[in-house]
């Protein structure tokens, strides 16, 4: 198997962590921190909230560092163990919901006019109160098909399940949110 | 087949997609706070680690004086029903009891 050289270098440093130097393991996080905070936004319901989630992910790395095996690049396991905790993250604020988020996250606008800002503003916001009303697992999947655009054998592997499975959660997901938008400009 | 409503909604996913999270501002000292949660961690684990151990003994204590104590007690013989089923000769006691004996 060919690796890259980045690849490489993580393995020195999973290495050096493995041998009890923690300053590698920082190293690692800076590496890693912007992809992971990245991936983790998407899901996070504020600022404090993503800051926990990372936490956690980086954490859970660092607990089960001696399990990673060599054979597939670091990034792609650290991923599905970002996934995982973002999912637990969304069931676990299913039981507190109505929390409006005081703080929340900034967004970057790829848009070039100001009244294209404005229309990216808002689709974001009707869709984001669309998806609160999902299920956990539905509102994983559509995000990272539709707003990451990963392939649905990609979100297979990070997330654990099926491609069968994938497309249906992603259909359900779909259905409930066309009923949902509709309800919003029946008002 | 895409009906109105899929295509309204491909409309709002392709806005949406236009606004990436901007976390830089969050990401400032995420190491050391990442730091201090670890230790917190570890320093919790400690904790429980350690008072396990020291409850131990205890457990021990109390294992050896129910077993001393289930082997020399004998609830004996009496009119009580309950009691009946603690001896273990329950068959007998209950038959004797509702007879009358």
């Amino acid at each position: 198997m060919n690796f890259s050289e980045s690849e490489l270098a993580d393995e020195r440093i999973i290495e050096d962590v493995l041998a009890g130097r923690d300053g590698a393991f920082i190293q690692l996080v800076t590496r890693y921190r912007r992809k992971v905070f990245a991936m983790s936004a998407r899901f996070a319901r504020d600022r404090d909230d993503l800051d926990d989630i990372c936490q956690d992910i980086f954490i859970k790395v660092y607990e089960n560092l001696g399990k990673f095996r060599s054979d597939a690049p670091f990034e792609h396991w650290l991923s599905r163990i970002a996934i995982r905790t973002c999912y637990d993250a969304l069931r676990k604020r299913r039981k507190e919901k109505g929390n409006v988020p005081l703080d929340t996250i900034h967004y970057q606008i790829a848009a070039e006019s100001g009244e294209d800002h404005l229309v990216a503003e808002q689709a974001r916001t009707l869709l984001e109160m669309g998806m609160a009303q999902l299920k956990p697992a539905e509102r994983l999947v559509i995000t990272l098909l539709e707003l990451e655009e990963k392939p649905v054998r990609e979100i297979a592997e990070l997330t654990g399940w099926s491609e069968t499975n994938v497309k249906v959660r992603a259909f359900r997901a779909r259905q409930k949110l066309k009923r949902i938008l509709e309800k919003y400009h029946e008002r | 087949m895409k009906d109105e409503r899929d295509e309204l909604l491909d409309e709002l996913f392709s806005k949406a997609r236009l606004m990436k999270p901007d976390t830089g501002s969050v990401e400032g000292h995420f190491e050391t706070r990442l730091l201090a949660a670890m230790e917190e961690k570890r320093s919790d684990q400690y904790l429980w680690s350690s008072w396990t151990w020291r409850l131990v003994p205890w457990l021990a204590v109390i294992v050896i004086i129910v077993g001393i104590g289930s082997v020399t007690i004998d609830p004996g013989q009496s009119g009580d029903l309950f009691a009946a089923f603690a001896g273990g000769d329950d068959d007998y006691q209950v038959t004797s009891i509702l007879a009358g004996g």
